[in-house]
């Protein structure tokens, strides 16, 4: 049974094609969405061509600068700035004009901002230029704002889109690795007859199955470590939960995926028909059980019925737990939703699973 | 001699069809038993039977004085097995595989001895994926060796190979056999049957058609005695003397080639001294081959 185990180890930290699905498949995506979504990213980069010195001048430029929203360049000729705009260097360009802030009849009173309407630096450009020369014209004029608003957080915890999609990376990677991996390497040791040279040895079909599940259990551990690890140290994903809570809800659902992988094993003749199952299993959910937007956006008939897809309450415990603290029992509906697709999955496995067919 | 194992009304039903009907045999310890047959003819059923892969629908096993079914963790422990065309594990070395299907077992026998019966020795690091066909094959039956076995089955152990790859394996198999050990085997190549077993049984749909020593089986043949010539023109007259003896028979359409089957040997002597008297360019005599009983026996060849 050890040397199961062990030689199991071995070989899945040998195959390529698995450890594709264990590590660089969900990396990739920790990196992608880390890139775009994570701490210290900006929507885009610009360029500040300004050609007045004054004191509202320089201030504009800072406020750019610090709003961090923007990748800030620095630029003289405002033609050069517009070809870049135009060869999608650049997203935008704010032309602070010849004494701009000085306060004459005949100065220039307008900063320009030429855009790309491709791209989304519009908005946020405006914002924060826009607000800037507000607060300005409020301090020249000697007035206050009558009406404004006030913003209240529910919680003072920082959270950003990365980290909802961190923990939807996370159910990716389990998902991925597990159905395809139990699925498709039983029916590959099927096709092979290595299920059926293990059933003339006297070697139990129990140890045999746990080996499997165990080491693929260990391999789950190092990648849920190496996602979590990823995320919080390269892109600065805030989580919030016990990692002593995160790590066994995860490798429950890699239970969970792979008591699928056991069904697809069992229900497919060759291991390219367990792939096409395991894919045709693992891609919908994919989109539709929340790993990269809420599902609660879905129209609603269709949200009433994902949300009992395998990785649906698995990513809700997930985020529950990394983002809030909560207890994986926070909402026992989801806790409830898995258990039985655990015991349906591994019915049908004790029911269809065999090591030979007759 | 010992019994190693017994078969009594072995029958295996898949609804209607009766893929094995009803067979008996027994093999005695040391010697190379043979399943002959066609594919679909019930060999590779029977021999999974015997390794206690599928239930048989009705009779009696016994394995080295222990019933199937009762004792087959016993049984498992006292015999390998080769499987038709099957593979090992992709990401595990020679050695590394041997060392865990002897795992499985109580006895065990040394990896890098068991490569180096094999020729295997400087592969023993290497995936299954770098080897040879025969390399494969050679693997395959090493593997079934890991618990130091009584009895082994092989399964079509040189169906795929090429000539040399096939000589060499029979080598093997003959090397095991010299150990000691019990083995049987099932082959669809006359040839195979004909060097490597000490008995054979043919089986065609499901039934024993035949079984007996090697070289006794050719004597069941209907014209045991054969006279092989070559000559261009041969005159009716001696053809017509030859028909009287037994059959005469063209060799594959080439008008120049004859076969003259008789079933004593007295007609083989006659036959030979009336084809010398038109001069042939060549003349044999020899005996009917396991082929000719086979297609004797199944009324076809075995490739149909």
């Amino acid at each position: 049974m050890w040397k199961l185990f062990t030689s199991d180890l071995k070989m899945l930290a040998r195959n390529r094609q698995s450890l594709f699905w264990v590590l660089f498949f969900p990396l990739m995506f920790t990196f992608i969405f880390g890139l775009f979504f994570g701490e210290n990213t900006t929507v885009g980069t610009i360029a500040v061509v300004n050609k007045s010195n004054s004191q509202i001048a320089t201030g504009l430029t800072t406020a750019l600068d610090k709003s961090g929203v923007f990748k800030i360049q620095a630029e003289d000729n405002l033609d050069t700035a517009r070809d870049e705009i135009k060869r999608s260097v650049i997203a935008a360009v704010v032309y602070i004009p010849e004494d701009f802030g000085t306060i004459s009849l005949t100065s220039n009173k307008q900063v320009q901002i030429i855009y790309d309407p491709g791209s989304q630096v519009y908005s946020s450009l405006s914002g924060v230029v826009g607000q800037y020369l507000t607060a300005i014209n409020y301090q020249v004029q000697n007035s206050k704002p009558i009406f404004s608003s006030q913003l209240e957080p529910v919680t003072d915890r920082k959270l950003s889109y990365f980290d909802f999609v961190l923990a939807g990376v996370l159910g990716l990677a389990l998902m991925n690795s597990s159905i395809i991996g139990i699925g498709v390497n039983l029916a590959k040791y099927r096709e092979d007859k290595i299920l059926k040279r293990i059933t003339t040895t006297p070697v139990k079909s129990w140890k045999f199955i746990l080996a499997e599940v165990l080491s693929r259990l260990v391999i789950n551990f190092l990648q849920i470590s190496i996602i979590l690890l990823v995320g919080k140290f390269l892109f600065d994903a805030h989580i919030y939960g016990n990692i002593f809570v995160i790590i066994p809800v995860a490798l429950v659902g890699a239970f969970l995926f792979q008591s699928i992988g056991f069904v697809v094993a069992a229900l497919s003749k060759t291991a390219d028909a367990a792939q096409g199952m395991a894919q045709a299993i693992s891609i919908p959910m994919m989109f539709l059980a929340g790993v990269f937007f809420p599902i609660d956006s879905l129209p609603k008939w269709l949200n009433a019925i994902v949300q009992y897809l395998p990785l649906a309450p698995l990513l809700r415990i997930l985020r529950g737990v990394m983002l809030e603290g909560n207890s994986p029992f926070f909402e026992p509906k989801n806790a409830i939703i898995i258990l039985s697709w655990i015991v349906a999955t591994l019915v049908i496995s004790i029911w269809k699973f065999r090591l030979a067919d007759e | 001699m010992k019994k190693i194992i017994n078969v009594s009304n072995l029958v295996k039903a898949y609804g209607k069809l009766k893929a094995v009907d009803g067979i008996s045999f027994h093999v005695q310890k040391g010697e190379i038993f043979g399943l002959l047959g066609e594919n679909g003819a019930g060999k590779t059923t029977t021999l999974e039977m015997l390794e206690g892969l599928r239930k048989p629908s009705s009779g009696e096993i016994t394995v080295l004085n222990c019933n199937l079914g009762n004792d087959t963790d016993r049984i498992k422990e006292q015999i390998g097995v080769q499987l038709q065309s099957s593979a090992y594990y992709s990401f595990l070395t020679l050695k590394e595989i041997l060392e865990l299907f002897g795992s499985f077992y109580q006895k065990r026998l040394d990896p890098i001895g068991l490569l180096e019966m094999v020729d295997l020795k400087e592969k023993a690091n290497s995936y299954v994926g770098s080897l040879s066909g025969g390399q494969k094959q050679r693997f395959s039956i090493v593997a079934s060796l890991v618990n130091d076995p009584e009895v082994v089955f092989l399964d079509e152990p040189t169906t795929g190979l090429d000539p040399l790859a096939r000589r060499n394996l029979w080598d093997l198999i003959s090397k095991i056999k010299s150990q000691g050990k019990t083995i049987i085997l099932t082959t669809h190549y006359m040839e195979e049957a004909e060097v490597l077993c000490d008995r054979i049984a043919i089986i065609e749909r499901g039934k024993i058609l035949a079984m007996d020593d090697t070289h006794r089986l050719m004597n069941m043949a209907e014209y045991p005695y054969t006279v092989n010539f070559v000559k261009e023109n041969v005159p009716e007259t001696t053809i017509n003397k030859l028909d009287k003896l037994g059959k005469v028979e063209n060799l594959f359409g080439k008008n120049n080639h004859f076969i003259v089957r008789v079933k004593e040997k007295k007609d083989s002597d006659e036959a030979i001294k009336i084809v010398e008297s038109i001069k042939p360019e060549t003349i044999t005599s020899g005996r009917a081959t396991l082929e000719d009983l086979f297609i004797e026996l199944t009324g076809k060849t075995i490739e149909d």
